[in-house]
């Protein structure tokens, strides 16, 4: 199983791999032996209970942790980033679960931190910053009053929404997002998942860590489930059940070890 | 469009209903109240004494404040940028000596005085040091450094005021053009300058960036240690640059110049004028504003015959006051808008 066609009869390269991820943190082992394939123009979801290790997961893969064994492989080379800004000059983007962006800072700034537009060397060009705000929000259908409005007065939806368009904005390959509709409402879960969509059909690898199956068995096009660390299976969404991925997780029901799906 | 597109979700507003990319004003009530505080005050003390608002007393009054402003502009970036200097008062000292020390040994001053500015670099650069990589919190590190540079002003000098500088050199500090002291000149230049980094430039961003959400800085590759580095460098810098002008209109270097005193004055201008202890918000503009107001108090309470002694206790209840009804104004603001 695990045949990464897309529907449409390409087999994509794989884009992103990683081989055998441990991670240790003190007796912990939170990761311990993970695999993980993630392909331009889908979704994979990663699901799991809690402690199961997504959350480490992520952050190896966006440049916050550094794996103790296995390697990380970008497009088929071999990657070991530095710290997430190492990452992001790769093209991979992480909208953290606390979302990295500067409350007391404005919107169209938030979107440009770390690369505002200059002119004359060293001076930011605040126009063309908000008008390139403006205009990528408005292309995503984001109505934000003012991009000039400070992060800390907008609501969790749309702070959501603003460090989704940011890694879109910053022209990221590959998209990890945690937990993207914690705390949202039902429009703002909508829209957020517009935006995964949007960034889906775009051609972009997107990898989405979620507690709601609801969520991910609407958005994701494979689904890897994580349970103590390891990897406890992977199926394609539109041939499993919310009941076999929930077994997975609580372990009720397993693949074989090594019958894990790769995408060799 | 909908009536009730104001939620950030809906995908039929398309954007189009709002789409007035309005400065957001909010953030300049404080100036703004700082303003009139100043005005108001003013014409009080003119009422009570015409002679306030004659043009002799206002410059005296600006000079008083340059100083203090000249300072406040470094240190307003560094708390923006979510650090603090306490080391300001005994580098402005420190700075002093040495130039004076080196002139007073037959160094042209313009050498001297970039002599006096390298050692304060280097102690805004021992404070980065510190806080970057010992990771003692900037109030230590600064404290620390105060008294390190306070003391080495002291040693070097055996306590004893440095004087016999050439007219030349003294003149920089108590000259003046069609009537306007030099020191003013200097002091509107610099704030300009400040202003201008904090506002318009990528580094004035980053500082932003930095003050706000140091984590979320670093995770979008702002190097945040740089950022940290140039904030203390300047801040020692012109720190002493104020110290060797301060000495260059008294004709003598004190190595008690300044002290402690100095330090909280001028973070306290900057506080009231609107600068967060907690990073990310303040202005020069805002520090310019409260350097005057306490001029003015300074001055006023002279000209209408107050025991200028009350003036610390008008500055302190100022202070609590100005940052509580900051307080209050951007808990009103941060609830209206979630």
């Amino acid at each position: 199983m695990a045949d990464p066609t897309d529907g449409r009869g390409a087999r994509p390269v794989a884009d992103l791999e990683l081989q055998g991820i441990t991670k240790r943190f003190g007796h912990l082992t939170a990761l311990d032996g993970v695999d993980l394939s993630a392909y331009p123009g889908q979704v994979l979801a990663v699901v799991g209970d809690n402690g199961a290790g997504k959350s480490t997961l992520i952050k190896i893969i966006g440049g916050v942790y550094r794996p103790d064994a296995g390697e990380v492989a970008l497009s088929g080379e071999r990657v070991a980033f530095s710290d997430p800004a190492d990452a992001r000059r790769a093209g991979v983007a992480t909208v953290f679960q606390d979302l990295a962006l500067v409350e007391v800072l404005d919107v169209s700034t938030n979107m440009f931190l770390g690369q505002f537009p200059r002119r004359a060397g060293w001076l930011v060009s605040r126009k063309a910053m908000d008008a390139q705000s403006r205009a990528f929000l408005d292309d995503l259908k984001v109505t934000i009053p003012s991009v000039k409005t400070q992060i800390g007065m907008l609501s969790g939806g749309q702070r959501q929404i603003i460090a989704i368009a940011r890694a879109m904005r910053t022209g990221a390959h590959t998209v990890l997002l945690d937990e993207p509709t914690a705390a949202l409402g039902v429009r703002e879960t909508a829209h957020a998942k517009d935006l995964i969509r949007e960034l889906r059909d775009r051609g972009n690898t997107v990898i989405c860590i979620s507690h709601d199956m609801h969520l991910v068995f609407d958005l994701a096009d494979r689904i890897q489930v994580l349970r103590h660390g390891r990897v406890a299976g992977v199926r394609e969404t539109a041939a499993t059940t919310s009941d076999e991925i929930i077994g997975l997780i609580t372990g009720s029901s397993s693949d074989e070890p090594h019958a894990i799906a790769r995408s060799e | 469009m909908t009536v009730h597109s104001h939620t950030s979700v809906d995908p039929v507003a398309a954007g189009s209903l709002q789409r007035t990319d309005r400065r957001d004003w909010g953030k300049y009530t404080q100036q703004a109240g700082l303003a009139s505080c100043i005005v108001a005050l003013g014409v009080y003390f003119t009422v009570k004494n015409s002679n306030f608002a004659s043009q002799d007393n206002l410059i005296e009054l600006l000079r008083a404040a340059t100083l203090y402003f000249i300072v406040a502009c470094p240190v307003t970036l560094v708390l923006v940028g979510g650090g603090l200097d306490f080391s300001v008062g005994a580098v402005y000292a420190l700075g002093a000596v040495c130039s004076g020390l080196m002139i007073t040994h037959g160094i042209p001053w313009p050498v001297a005085l970039c002599g006096g500015v390298g050692v304060g670099v280097t102690v805004g650069l021992a404070n980065a040091a510190a806080t970057i990589y010992l990771s003692v919190p900037p109030l230590i590190a600064t404290i620390g450094s105060f008294f390190v540079a306070g003391g080495i002003a002291v040693v070097i000098t055996d306590g004893i005021d440095v004087y016999g500088f050439p007219d030349s050199f003294t003149h920089i500090g108590s000259g003046d053009i069609a009537g306007i002291p030099y020191l003013i000149v200097y002091a509107a230049a610099i704030g300009v300058i400040f202003h201008i980094v904090l506002e318009k430039t990528v580094f004035g961003y980053n500082i932003r960036a930095v003050g706000g959400n140091r984590d979320a800085a670093a995770a979008n590759a702002i190097r945040v240690a740089r950022v940290d580095i140039a904030l203390y460098a300047l801040s020692g810098g012109i720190a002493a640059l104020a110290g060797i002008l301060g000495s260059a209109r008294l004709s003598s270097a004190s190595p008690n110049a300044a002290g402690a005193g100095f330090t909280f004055q001028v973070i306290t201008a900057v506080i009231v004028g609107g600068t967060s202890l907690f990073g990310g918000v303040g202005t020069v503009a805002g520090s310019a504003l409260g350097a005057i107001l306490f001029a003015e108090i300074n001055n006023g309470l002279q000209v209408i015959n107050v025991n200028p002694l009350y003036q610390s206790i008008f500055i302190g209840i100022i202070l609590v006051a100005a940052v509580a009804v900051d307080q209050f104004r951007r808990k009103r603001r941060f609830r209206a808008g979630r």
